[in-house]
Parts: C-alpha cells; structure tokens; sequence
C-alpha cells in the first residue's frame, strides 16, 4: 500500500511537472545509453549464471525485463540502422512510378490497439501521397479506421511541406468512411463505389465530391494500400479486388499477418508489403520522414534481445533441469 | 516531316505547319475543344506524323464499361529522338464534344477507356503530341460498350472448381450410401476423451472456447461439431462445461448442441442456459473476461477450437498457467505457433476439419474431406509437372517443355 | 476534460497490465469497464452502421445538401427488406414453438458466405499459388537487350536454394494435410518433411508475432511514459 501511495505521488507529481512546470521530458546522453545496455546485458549474464546453478527466476522476473527493454531505450539518444527490405522497397517502387495527380484507395482495415505498428506505416504512405501530389481516397473497413486517418490526415496537413500544398477535401483527398459488410463490400465496390459509399465520412454526396465523382470501381484507382489488422484485410482485398478486378495493391500488416503475405507477395498478387514496426520504419526512411516507426525501433530491438536471452535461459533451464530454488 | 527546321526559315515553317495541321486535323475532329486547339509559341514548330490504324474494340466479359484502343504510334515517336513527347486520347460521347480522357507517355500504342457506359456510343482520335502541337489519327467507328453475362476467361478455374466440387458431391455420395471412407489417424483426437475424463476425475470444469468468429466461419463450424461429441461424453459423466462465446449466433448454436447432448443422455433437467454465455464481440473485451474466468474457475481442460487472432496467445498462455490440459485447433496458420508452445495437442490447420469429420462420420464432411484431397492430388502433381517441365524446359531450351509450362500456367493463372 | 481522459487511459491500461502480477481487483474492474463498454461500442457501432445507417437509410434515404445547396435525392434500395425479413426471421429464435424458422436466415447467409469463399480461396490461395510455384530451379532464358537474343541466365545459388525450399515446402506440405493415405513409409517420409517445413514457417510466424506484441507495448509504454506523465523528450 505504502510503494502504491508513493508511486501515485511521484506519477502526479510528473504529470504536474509536465503540465504546470513545462517539464520536457529526459533523455540519456549516448555514454548514459551505453552504460544502460551494459548493465542491462550484465544483469541478464547473471541471470544465465544463476540458472546454470540451477536458481531459476519466476515469470514477473521477465515480465520486468520486457517492460525495462520496451520502456529504457525511449530515453535513449542512440539510433539504429535500418536496413531496407525487398518487400519495402517493393511497395517504394510501385508508388514511386505514379504520376502525379494518380488515384491513390488507402482502405485503414484497423483500429487503435494495432495503431503503434499500422498509423506509423500509415503516416509514411500518406505523407508521400501528399507531397507528391496524389489524389488519396481513404475507406474503412473496421469501424474505427476512418477515424485512424483522419488523425494521420489531420497531423500530415500541419506539416510546413504539406500545408504549402493547401490542399483541399474533395479535391485532393476524402474519407469515404466506413462500411459494413466486410469483403462483400470490395466486391461491391467492384461494380461501383457509389453504391458502398453513397456518402463521405461527413455525409457530403458521393456525387458532390469532385475528386471521385468520376471515379466509379476499381477500374479508375491507379494503386491500393491497404492497412490491415486482421478480418478483414489484405487476404480479402487480395482475394477479391486483386484477384477479380485487377487493382494493384500494396499491403501495410501488423507483424503477426505480415507472414501469410508473403504468399501474395511471391505470386505477384501484391506491389509491396511492410510488415509490422519494421516495415513501418523502413518506409518511413525511404519516404525522408523519420517518425515514431523509427523512434520505436530501438525499443523493439532492445525487446527482442531480451526475448532471445530468455529463449536462451529457457533452454539452458530446460537442460540443467532442476527446480532447485526459485528466486 | 521531321528536321526542316534546319533547313527552312522559321516563319515559312510556322506558316506551312499551321496549314498542314488545319488540313489534317481540322476535318477528322470538327469538335476540337479549347485544349486540343494547337497553340504554337515563338519557337520553330516540329512536324510529326499522326498516329494511324486506331481501332476500338469493346473489352471482353466485362459490365460494359470498358473500350480497349489500339493504334500504330507515329513513324516519328523513335528512340533517342523526342520529338514525339506524348499521346492524348479524345473521346466524344453521344456525339457530344470531344473531351480529353487522357494523356499518355511516348511509345504507347494502346489505352484502354475504362469509363464507359452501357447504351452510350462512343468515337475516339488519338493525338501525337509534339512540344506544343498534335496530330490527330483517324477517327475509330462509333462503338457501344456490351455487357457479357458469363466471363469466359475464368473458364479454367470454373473447370477445376467443377473437378474438385464434383469429387466432393461423388464422395459424399459414397459415404451416405454407406461406404466406409478412410481418414488417416490424427493425433491429438484420441487426447479429446481423455482430456474430459481428466476434468470428471478432478471434479473441475471443462472451458470450451470456439474462436471469436460467427456461424459464417467455416472453422467456428469445426469447432462446434466437435463440442458435440465432447457435450455427449460430458452429458454421460456429467461433468461441469462452460462456454463462453463472442458471438450471439455461437451462442445459439452452442446451446442447442449440448441440449441435445444431455437430452440425448436423458438428463435434460442437467442443461443449463449458463453454460454458454455470451460475453463481448470486442475482441480483447473477449479475451479480459475469459482470462480472468481462467484464472477464477480453474478449469482442468481447455478447448480452443476454431477461428483465433491476436487472442491465441493470451488465452492459451493463461490456461498453460492454471496447468490445465490443453486441446486447440484453428486455421489460422499465424496463430498456430502459439498453440504448438502452449497447448498439449494442436489440430494444425485442415487437421481441424479432419477431426470434426471423423469425430462426426457426418457424410457430408468426410465427402468434402476427401473431395479436398482431390484437389490437393491435382496441385501436387501439377507442381510436380509443371517445375520439372520449367526446369527441362528452361535448361536445355525444350520447346514443347516450355509450351507445357506455359499451358498449366495459363490454366492455373485464373484471368 | 482531456487531463481526464489521459488519466482514466493509464489508469486502466495499469490495471490491465497488473495481471502480469497477479489476479486483483484492480484488474477485475478494468476488465469488467472494458467487457462493459465494447459490449455497448459495438452495440451502439451495429445499430448506427447496419440498421440505422444501411437499412434504414437504405429504404428511406436522407435528402442530402450538396455544396451548391441543391438538394441531391437517392432512390429507396427495396432489396434491403428482403435481409430486414431474414433478419426478423433470425429472432423468431427468441420464441422456442417457431424458432425453427430461424434456421433459414442462416442458411442463407451460410450459403453466401461459402459461394464467395470457394471462389476467392480456390482462385487466390490454390490456383494462383500452384502457377506461382511452377518455376525453373536453375535458370531461365532472358532477352539480352544487347544482342536481341534469347540467352541463358542461371540462377545464383541463392536463388537455386530459395526456389528449392519454395517447391520442396509446398509439395511436401501437401502431402502432409493429405488424408486419404497414412503417413507411412515414403509417404510418411515426405509428410514428416512437410511438417518440418510448417514448423520452420511457424517459428517464422511466431518471431514476426513477438515483434508484433511487443509493438504494443511499446505503444502503450509511449503513451505512459510521453503522453501522460512526459518523461520522455
């Protein structure tokens, strides 16, 4: 009661800090960085040693260790290279060869617990729509993705390089919303777009907005990304847009789809694939914009390290096979 | 036509290409719109020739949409030269006024119009563009698009469907006449009565979790017929079953399998609505409660079979570390993984469907499953043909191997 | 208002991650909120997007105000009350003399569902993945844009390895989901070859979803971190 008590204190005193006192946050200098990692990797030694002992550590032991591994290397001002994936710069590729003005369909198959992998992929793809001027018409297919774009929308058209652009609702980009139906409505939108979508996200006209007026299926879309976080999402989009209507079609996935992708990736039935937090980081590289994808790799990598040093103490706890003391 | 301007003065070259497109363009297209009116600047004017031999045809099986343009490029559009920097398509509507419906790169020979409507006629010129003039070929014939009602082109995939649904209808037929088909064992299935036999000695419950899909889901289905079996083992010992569901139709479904179990056993009065509840369609709504039910009842056995996403591991997590037994099973090859760590029997994949038509004898499901390895036969030598040919074909240049290859995969390529 | 929300956020994200410690009441009420309010999201999510916003908007469609202020009128969509009545059918199972009836809605919508599945799994993940698959192993003859001659090009042996495990993992994991035959002998072989295949694709899979998880924490680790309490810059 008492170490909950004084952790609340000390969160509300950071949150005042934040708030009242304009406290900036900390970041650790690249020497602090390092010394953190050797401490890190030496207490995770220690941990093999101790197994190798046959002193094995409980579940919370680990749990502790991701939620340092995630949570350190955000204070950290150390970067990593990213290397550029085939896949990735697939998908760089087929965008790269639009011209301007192309009709870009970005369908946002996702809601906000997938958000940290997919809005970072998202901010990337739509930034390079907007800078090079393509004209980006965005559904949903999950009730909440229209809402995901509109706040990657709203954050691209504060940037300095986009707002120069002024560009328009309805001209240069709409949000079509989102409809039920799940892959019945790709294969509607087959026939006609107007008939899924008979309004926008804000119940203008179909008709009334001049950027797909003349837009009627599939046949009209120059390229298609589609961010997907399960049902429905690539598989459908592949299956019914790629496969009968011939859209070609990139795919943003959380890492846990991005696998079964490949499939559609190899046969030819996809442009391009970023596979979760990395893929996202990777594209943002290619398209000169640095944001939270690439923040968070770090975070991803120091989690990963600590993952694979535990699958390494599982195994060596497997083989010492005691159960002498648990710690 | 081309490089007279090396040889002529500027103006005498102005005034002959301002006659020459008159006479070319003028009578092909007497509609020109303002933008396709030829406007020269004070610089010396190339002349190109016009594209020719455009023809338009309507696309085939499509909703009459489409119209595919096909023309000869103009004899000056050359490598290396520029002088052509372009194409531009006009079409006029109804006899309306020509508009442009599109701009193409140097080199194009074809275009397709992808905005047409049915009933409407329509005429097409395409422009040879030069550095601030055109040339306009031909005028096509008038054409209306035409709706086809049957896509001839996905002739093979409705072929190869008719092969393997035709092998499913033949097998189910077989077995309804009685006719005992032979599955392979499955391991894993003979752990299903053990399992219930492990929670009746306990006196705990048996959790039964069928996926987070709906009725529409052909491994929620799965997931069902073999709840049935287990419902009629459970009804028999009368051990304690709870299923919790995310969806309304699952949970429907669910109660009127183990309703008929217990009926069947002839203890109805044990039934109980509550043993299928319906929690949340959120997914991690879903996966909160049966965690913490989980956690709370202990059950000695975990079912989890049919359709999972991100929840598998969570859930299979927990139920590893209340230490009860585990049976999953699911499709989805991205949640299979977890299963194989956390569980202590796993259904890969069709295994799934394998195990409910065995565990069923339900004619209609061991026909399907054997229907499917029809077609499962087909892919495997056809895989077998196909890269052995590619690989003859593309080694030793073999040019009946190469035909072969590119036969199947004409027939195999679906458009 | 906003403070609010940012604190009510971290205090049920909290709450949710304190079942890594232990089952507690924190966590219970956590999970009973969340069960609570997607419940009544989605709820709230099918009757505004399906009845009101695709049936009844469907039969009787709003007048809408184009930018110029016209009025822009959509003709009734009647077929819509060919689902309403499918749809009433399916609570019938609500009285237990009729709920029989209810079995039809299902039917039908069982039947759709397969009809679109069959076409779209048997064209996009049997047919075009076998025409992906038949491939030379060793190389293929490419125009040599020099020489305007066919030449042939073979294969690194990168290439010559990726595509062997391509065609080795696919047939030998047909042979594995083959049930007609028991995996004995030769066949046996080559189906424990096949679950090789799957267990390496699953160890794949299991790597790329451990990335996946962790991007979620370190969303929510972000937002406790930055958005609520700023520690971080």
């Amino acid at each position: 009661m008492l170490v909950a008590g004084i952790i609340l204190v000390l969160t509300v005193i950071a949150y005042l800090a934040k708030v009242v006192g304009g406290f900036e946050g900390v970041q650790f200098s690249p020497t602090v960085s390092v010394i953190v990692v050797i401490l890190l990797a030496a207490s995770l030694l220690w941990i093999l040693v101790l197994t190798l002992k046959g002193r094995l550590i409980g579940r919370r032991v680990v749990f502790l260790y991701v939620g340092i591994a995630v949570s350190l290397p955000l204070f950290m001002s150390i970067s990593q290279k990213i290397v550029i994936s085939p896949e990735t710069q697939q998908l760089y590729d087929a965008i790269s060869e639009l011209p301007s003005g192309a009709k870009v369909l970005v369908s946002f198959d996702y809601d906000p617990p997938s958000a940290p992998e997919l809005q970072p992929m998202a901010e990337a793809f739509l930034y390079y729509c907007f800078t090079h001027d393509f004209k980006v018409i965005v559904i949903g297919l999950w009730p909440q993705g229209p809402q995901q774009a509109n706040l990657a929308i709203d954050k691209l058209l504060a940037l300095p390089e986009i707002e120069a652009k002024n560009l328009q609702y309805g001209i240069d980009y709409v949000n079509l919303g989102y409809q039920a139906g799940n892959e019945f409505v790709i294969q509607r939108m087959g026939g006609s777009f107007e008939s899924m979508f008979p309004t926008d996200y804000s119940g203008h006209p179909y008709s009334d907005l001049e950027l797909v007026r003349n837009i009627r299926n599939f046949s009209n879309i120059d390229y298609s990304f589609n961010l997907s976080a399960g049902y429905p999402g690539t598989q459908e989009w592949v299956q019914v847009a790629v496969d009968r209507y011939g859209l070609s079609m990139g795919g943003g996935n959380t890492a846990v789809q991005a696998p079964m992708m490949y499939t559609y990736l190899q046969a030819g039935q996809l442009a391009g694939l970023l596979g979760g937090m990395n893929g996202a980081a990777e594209f943002e590289k290619l398209v000169g914009r640095e944001d939270k994808g690439t923040r968070f790799m770090l975070s991803q990598s120091f989690a990963h390290m600590v993952v694979i040093a535990f699958i390494l103490i599982g195994n060596v706890a497997f083989i010492v096979g005691g159960r002498k003391k648990k710690l | 036509m081309r490089s007279r301007s090396s040889i002529s003065p500027g103006w005498t070259l102005l005034l002959v290409t301002t006659l020459l497109v008159c006479i070319v363009a003028a009578p092909t297209f007497g509609q020109m719109p303002d933008d396709g009116v030829i406007t020269f600047e004070d610089t010396v004017q190339v002349m190109v020739a016009a594209p020719t031999s455009l023809i338009a045809t309507d696309h085939k099986y499509d909703d009459g949409e489409k119209i595919d343009l096909q023309w000869v490029p103009s004899i000056d559009d050359l490598p290396g030269i520029g002088t052509v920097v372009g194409y531009r398509i006009y079409r006029q509507d109804d006899g309306g006024v020509a508009e442009v419906i599109a701009n193409l790169p140097a080199k194009a020979n074809h275009y397709r119009d992808e905005n047409t409507e049915l009933g409407h006629t329509y005429i097409y010129s395409v422009a040879a563009l030069t550095d601030g003039a055109e040339f306009m070929s031909n005028l096509t014939e008038s054409i209306s698009p035409e709706r086809e009602w049957i896509d001839f082109s996905k002739r093979y995939l409705f072929l190869i469907a008719l092969l393997v649904g035709g092998a499913v209808i033949y097998f189910i037929e077989i077995a309804r006449r009685g006719k005992k088909l032979f599955v392979r064992k499955i391991a894993g299935l003979e752990a299903v009565d053990d399992a219930v036999g492990r929670a009746t000695e306990m006196g705990r419950p048996i959790l039964f979790i069928p996926g987070i899909q709906d009725m529409d889901d052909v491994q929620t289905l799965a997931g069902l017929t073999i709840l049935g079996r287990i419902s009629k083992t459970i009804a028999d010992y009368d051990t304690e079953i709870f299923m919790p569901v995310s969806r309304s139709l699952v949970m429907t479904a669910g109660r009127e399998i183990i309703k008929s179990s217990y009926q069947t056993a002839g203890r109805p009065e044990k039934y109980s609505d509550n043993m299928v509840t319906y929690i949340t369609d959120e997914q991690f709504g879903y996966v909160a409660a049966v965690d913490g039910i989980m956690v709370r009842e202990k059950p000695a056995t975990v079912f989890l079979l049919g359709a999972f996403f991100a929840e598998s591991l969570i859930l299979a997590e927990t139920g590893n570390y209340i230490g009860a037994i585990q049976i999953a099973g699911t499709a989805r090859p991205a949640q299979l993984p977890f299963f194989i760590a956390a569980c202590d029997f796993t259904l890969i994949g069709e295994e799934l469907f394998a195990a409910s038509a065995y565990l069923s004898e339900d004619p209609k499901a061991l026909g399907s499953l054997k229907g499917q390895d029809v077609g499962k036969a087909v892919a495997m030598v056809i895989i077998v043909v196909g890269v052995l040919a590619a690989t003859m074909g593309q080694a030793w240049d073999i040019s009946s191997m190469n035909s072969l290859v590119d036969i199947l995969k004409t027939i195999f390529s679906t458009s | 208002m906003e403070h609010f929300a940012v604190w009510v956020a971290a205090f049920l994200t909290l709450g949710i991650v304190s079942f890594l410690y232990k089952d507690n009441p924190w966590y219970k009420l956590s999970e009973a909120i969340f069960v609570g309010i997607s419940a009544g999201y989605w709820f709230v999510v099918l009757f505004w997007d399906n009845i009101y916003g695709k049936f009844w908007n469907g039969i009787f469609p709003e007048e809408l105000i184009d930018s110029a202020g016209n009025v822009v009128t959509r003709e009734p969509d009647y077929w819509l009350l060919v689902g309403a009545v499918l749809g009433t059918l399916m609570l019938l199972r609500l009285i237990p003399k009729i709920g029989w009836i209810s079995r039809w809605p299902l039917a039908f919508i069982i039947g759709c569902t397969s009809g679109l599945y069959l076409i779209n799994y048997f064209s996009s993940n049997m047919m075009r993945q076998v025409e992906a698959t038949i491939m030379p192993l060793v190389g293929h003859w490419v125009l040599d844009p020099a020489t305007s001659q066919n030449a042939f090009s073979a294969f690194s042996g990168a290439d010559i390895f990726s595509n062997l495990v391509l065609v080795i993992g696919t047939f030998t994991g047909l042979v594995y989901f083959y049930f007609s035959k028991e995996h004995r002998g030769a066949f046996g072989g080559t189906a424990k070859v096949g679950i090789f295949f799957i267990m390496i694709t699953f160890g794949a899979s299991f790597g790329y979803t451990v990335m996946s998880r962790m991007s979620l924490l370190i969303g929510r680790a972000d937002f406790l971190l930055f958005d609520w309490l700023g520690l971080v810059r």
